[in-house]
């Protein structure tokens, strides 16, 4: 940039000209400009009046005349009160929720990462595994997911002859009780256990929902220059260490990246618990508003999480000096 | 080299050929020091256990598909008999031809295909655009805008419900299109000669002072035109690390030889990027593809018919019997499996892109 502006300074011309002139600079930001035109128009004329309209929708009473049409009357915060104080489950689902999130962002992002570095490795078939590990990111969204949350078709192809004993891929792979035991042995505590044992019978949602994550890491591992294992061998290091004191390190910025991505998509998703909540209130009568103010409740305190994360995380993300 | 080493036997000379026998260990010995060492344990260890995870992560993704395929080809009987898993019995392809003659499918492809088509390219390019405006240019506002592109992101569109579908029912610019065709009212008493002129002026003749959008394409295309659509949060962020990653000299080097901003942009670094557009085509064109939230939000008649439509069973195969929710489980399984087809064909030739595009993207999360 510097070097730009001496060269735009050694070469402009006389006096006279130099005003009708724009700067490289200021010619390039015009450019900029110009390029996220379509957002900023989109931003300023489509979405910030729907934006706007929602949250003001949550703070009024919507009274639909008989006979079409309809009425919004101010009532300040008496929507978001009806939800804290008079909904019965509005708070309840608000922390199982939120619980859920804890729980899922973790397991998504060491499978995630994991994965990905399984998938990283020279081996035979990676292709075909790849392949496969990115199928339900492109074919169980949308409606394979609502076709898939009221299916039964699996457990019965599953318990047909077994009576269940054989276990089943989509509702319990390990039952709790062998896990559990192999664990109690190792006097490891039994919130720990649980925690797994969820994890592994949770295992289709986990792999479903963590196929954006892997290609984010794939490519963060991507970018590892070779040199630094190859280093890394030569002075005698294991494989675990390498992990630990290079790809590790490395990675950060993309775990940072990534945990901010999982929670915004776990919390938007449809299978979310709150989501399914708000959209049942949506459907009851004169609903709507209240959803909507559940919504912005709902918004704000997972925008405080993402905050905290990020300032939690940044402080151990470690950036690669890179020479531009 | 060791001074005292051996001199290799001879053991056949000829003219031009020669064949010796040096001093060395016995295969038995070699063998044993390749083989029966512990680094030769832990790789072979290290391979099986990979091999039995990703084959046994692999199952668990396509065994959903499995009991799908399976179950389209039962016929009613197969769900009563508890003998029957996953291979069908008395094989049938009567789901099938229900679900493709009966339900309106080809109508449902086409019109999808259509809007997927030009949701994605437009995506697709308008997501290029933004992120490379971001990612190229320092101008002021450059990181708010950025930010305002995650907040797009982070608000859950289910919390917009309403207000979308409100928004585009009753299409309206900031009450710009409702002034121009006569609908604008001020509130304030005292001010009923204003009222009149607004009223009086009538440059567009429209119904409800505003336009009706819904159960036409245009919501979804003026989304995707301005890169508000289904995740397109996402795509610019990874369009704009990618272009974060296309080294500046490139396009000074074009400036140099007098090409302006635009041309560069098209000629230059668009070629460049197409595996990476590939990959967020691909995104684009399936998710708006199998995306129901939005067709259900502004298609509220039956009148152009999408994808999400023809989940349903058709009437001849309705039947009353002891495993009839089952059967019918099977029958939208099937409906999901005709939905996904094209999709499975696409991915088959995209899928190279998809990882190989963000592979040499040189994405970092900086």
């Amino acid at each position: 940039m510097t070097n730009e502006a001496n060269l735009q300074g050694t070469v402009s011309a006389p006096k006279a000209k130099k005003r009708k002139v724009a700067s490289l600079d200021r010619k390039k930001a015009r450019a900029g400009w110009v390029f996220v035109l379509p957002f900023v128009i989109g931003f300023a004329f489509v979405y910030l009046p729907i934006i706007w309209n929602s949250i003001w929708m949550s703070f009024h009473e919507l009274k639909i005349i008989t006979g079409g049409g309809y009425e919004l009357i101010w009532c300040g915060f008496d929507n978001y009160k009806w939800a804290l104080t008079e909904d019965p489950s509005f708070v309840q689902t608000l922390i199982t929720g939120l619980g859920e999130l804890l729980f899922d962002i973790p397991a998504i992002l060491i499978f995630s990462l994991f994965m990905a570095i399984l998938l990283n490795q020279k081996m035979a078939g990676r292709a075909a595994f790849r392949a496969i590990f990115f199928i339900p990111v492109i074919l169980s969204t949308g409606i394979m997911e609502s076709i898939e949350g009221q299916n039964i078709l699996g457990t019965m192809m599953e318990s047909g002859i077994n009576d269940g004993s054989g276990g089943s891929a989509s509702t319990e792979i390990v039952s709790a009780m062998d896990i559990g035991r192999l664990f109690s042995s190792m006097k490891i505590g039994t919130d720990l256990v649980e925690y797994v044992v969820d994890m592994i019978n949770n295992i289709y949602g986990i792999v479903n929902r963590s196929g954006v994550q892997m290609l984010i890491f794939l490519a963060g591992l991507q970018s590892i220059s070779p040199a630094i294992y190859e280093a890394c061998r030569i002075d005698g290091a294991t494989s675990w260490e390498t992990f630990w004191k290079i790809t590790f390190p490395m990675i950060s910025p993309m775990i940072l990246v990534n945990g901010v991505y999982t929670i915004i998509d776990s919390f938007t998703t449809d299978a979310n618990t709150v989501m399914t909540y708000i959209s049942t209130v949506y459907r009851s009568t004169d609903g709507q508003v209240r959803s909507s103010a559940m919504a912005w409740m709902y918004f704000l305190i997972v925008v405080l999480i993402i905050l905290v994360v990020v300032g939690i995380f940044s402080a151990f993300v470690f950036y690669q000096k890179r020479d531009a | 080299m060791d001074v005292n080493m051996q001199q290799p036997k001879i053991k056949k000379e000829s003219k031009n050929k020669i064949k010796v026998e040096f001093e060395r260990t016995p295969l038995k010995e070699r063998l044993k020091a390749k083989f029966l060492n512990l680094y030769f344990f832990q790789q072979v260890g290290w391979y099986i256990f990979r091999l039995v995870l990703l084959i046994g992560i692999s199952y668990v993704v396509l065994y959903p598909f499995f009991t799908k395929i399976a179950g389209s080809f039962m016929s009613p009987e197969d769900f009563v008999d508890v003998t029957v898993r996953l291979i069908p019995k008395n094989f049938t392809l009567d789901t099938y031809k229900a679900v493709l003659t009966e339900l309106d499918y080809f109508q449902a492809f086409r019109n999808t295909f259509i809007i997927s088509l030009i949701c994605g390219i437009l995506q697709t390019f308008v997501c290029c655009v933004i992120a490379y405006g971001l990612a190229k240019f320092r101008f002021r506002g450059n990181k708010l805008i950025m930010a305002l592109v995650i907040l797009t992101m982070i608000v859950p569109h289910q919390t917009l419900q309403l207000s979308m579908f409100m928004g585009f029912r009753y299409f309206d610019i900031w009450g710009i299109l409702s002034l121009l065709s006569g609908g604008a009212s001020i509130d304030i008493e005292g001010f009923e000669a204003i009222n009149e002129v607004l009223a009086g002026i009538k440059i567009l003749n429209l119904e409800d002072h505003a336009l009706g959008l819904t159960n036409t394409y245009a919501p979804l295309i003026i989304l995707s035109a301005t890169g508000l659509a289904f995740k397109n949060g996402l795509y610019i962020f990874m369009l704009r690390q990618f272009f974060n990653g296309v080294p500046d000299a490139l396009e000074e080097s074009a400036y140099i030889d007098g090409s302006g901003v635009f041309r560069t942009f098209i000629t230059i670094i668009l070629p460049l990027s197409i595996p990476m557009m590939v990959t967020v085509f691909l995104f684009a064109f399936c998710w708006q593809w199998m995306d129901d939230f939005y067709t259900n939000l502004f298609f509220t008649t039956n009148k152009i018919v999408l994808m999400p439509d023809i989940v349903e069973i058709p009437s001849s195969l309705k039947m009353d019997y002891a495993g009839q929710n089952l059967y019918y489980a099977a029958i939208r399984n099937t409906c999901g499996i005709c939905i996904i087809l094209p999709l499975v064909v696409l991915y088959c030739f995209c899928q190279n892109f998809l990882v190989q595009g963000i592979e040499r993207s040189g994405l970092t999360a900086e």
